[in-house]
């Protein structure tokens, strides 16, 4: 008997989330952090959802957000012209990298030693964390505000996308474009899969996915609302995105079918992400909130319980308590 | 009807003051085992440790003398954007992120009650 999908609603920011990004599996689990036009960024537990704290600094709304592997750094890029790198243990704001314009993207390398950084002065930056008083390398090129960079090909390359409908890919060391994609309109979001060198790229109604390396195309597949992100588990076998519509889409990813969609968020959805174990994946909305949904409906995982039909029936059972879904209300 | 996975609790929601990484996490214990640096360098001889701590505790009790000293008092806050302000100084909260001020002067009028964000002081002086 197939259950019906709980989401975990994780509340605290006033405004729209607008990003988010998970860290990879540490020994204290996994992180999450949410980029917020309330200025506050917040980290999460990324299995539970629980509040763990909010870095407090930036006088702007945050368009980016990102934590280290390790979870021990955050970077976040906002509109009042800087990028901040923190301390994501004590919460602690550790760089302050003044920009000439709205920062949207920030993105570490693996070892954690560089930070990319992009946004509406249409050039790339990267800045050596070790030095951080040293002049950033620039890389231009684009012709409208850059929406994200991010490192790729084992952070000898970078890919961004831009405003002037392009997704670029780079050299870092040459700072000269490699390959570059053009298409009919702005790229909403942009995905980078490093197992495996998936580029996952929407656009429209459409979510496109392409060979990182070569930015050769493997498939597109259109959903039934305006796209602005998607996200590729990380097996590989299906991939999540919403938009406009307020739903979150699943999708079966080898035979591009739609699988399942949920309704939940009372505003459109504007990032949606993976965790590192495939569990789980967050969304993001303009209702201000992060929504927690399972992969696998209805198995034991974080806060959602496995009950199995004769436990529901069964007195004893006060500890589990059921939440409805999507309260079906109509805005 | 299909039943809806059952949930144990909600994810928890931010606490109502300060900022949170709760220094009794697990995780903070382990990764920030002396929150004590100098600047730039850590200091790993125990001796240095324990006469930066003398300081950094001396350094505090001033600050937080100076904050009850302040009650009541007029107090010239410098802050972003070249804003000079007064106000008669009332409290902090604990993390020092708010002011409660009474009967602030502004350029545009005198607010008999606010709240000034710390964040945005960038200085402020008052006479014993």
């Amino acid at each position: 008997m197939a259950m019906r999908q709980t989401p975990l609603t994780c509340s605290g920011h006033t405004r729209p989330v607008v990003d988010l990004a998970f860290s990879g599996i540490t020994p204290y689990g996994y992180f999450l952090i949410s980029a917020c036009k309330d200025g506050k960024p917040m980290l999460r537990q990324g299995d539970t959802g629980d509040w763990i704290g909010t870095f407090l600094g930036h006088k702007g709304a945050v368009w980016g957000a990102t934590l280290n592997n390790e979870a021990t750094k955050a970077a976040t890029a906002a509109a009042d012209f800087t990028a901040k790198v923190w301390d994501a243990v004590t919460g602690d704001e550790v760089l302050t990298l003044a920009h000439k314009h709205i920062v949207k993207s920030v993105n570490f390398t693996q070892d954690s030693s560089c930070l990319l950084t992009g946004g509406n002065d249409k050039i790339i930056r990267i800045y050596d964390l070790n030095q951080p008083e040293a002049e950033p390398q620039e890389i231009t090129g684009h012709t409208s505000a850059i929406k994200k960079a991010l490192w790729c090909n084992n952070d000898t390359q970078i890919l961004s996308a831009a405003d002037d409908k392009t997704v670029r890919l780079w050299d870092r060391n040459s700072t000269e474009v490699v390959k570059q994609l053009s298409f009919d309109m702005s790229v909403s979001s942009m995905e980078y899969i490093p197992d495996g060198e998936v580029l996952v790229i929407t656009y429209g109604k459409t979510i496109a996915f392409y060979n990182a390396l070569s930015l050769d195309m493997i498939k597109t597949v259109d959903a039934p609302a305006s796209i602005h992100s998607a996200s590729l588990h990380p097996d590989k076998d299906f991939f999540v995105a919403g938009g406009d519509d307020f739903k979150l889409y699943k999708f079966d990813y080898g035979t591009k079918e739609e699988l399942e969609s949920y309704k939940g968020h009372f505003g459109p959805v504007h990032c949606v992400r993976f965790s590192p174990d495939g569990e789980l994946y967050a969304s993001g909305s303009e209702d201000g909130t992060l929504r927690l949904w399972q992969t696998a409906v209805g198995k034991t995982y974080g806060l959602w319980k496995c009950v199995l039909p004769e436990e529901l029936v069964s007195e004893n059972s006060d500890t589990i308590y059921c939440t409805p879904a999507a309260p079906e209300i109509k805005a | 009807m299909r039943p809806h996975v059952s949930v144990l609790r909600l994810p928890r929601g931010p606490a109502p003051n300060g900022r949170g990484f709760d220094p009794n996490s697990p995780r903070f214990i382990a990764l920030c085992p002396t929150t004590i640096s100098a600047s730039t360098e850590t200091a790993t001889d125990s001796v240095q440790i324990r006469e930066e701590q003398r300081a950094r505790s001396a350094l505090r009790e001033s600050f937080l003398r100076t904050l009850i000293a302040m009650t009541n008092k007029q107090v010239q806050f410098h802050m972003y954007e070249r804003v000079k302000v007064e106000a008669k100084f009332g409290a902090s909260d604990i993390d020092v992120l708010n002011f409660q001020i009474s009967e602030l002067h502004t350029p545009i009028g005198v607010q008999k009650e606010a709240l000034l964000r710390c964040q945005d002081v960038i200085s402020y002086s008052f006479d014993l």
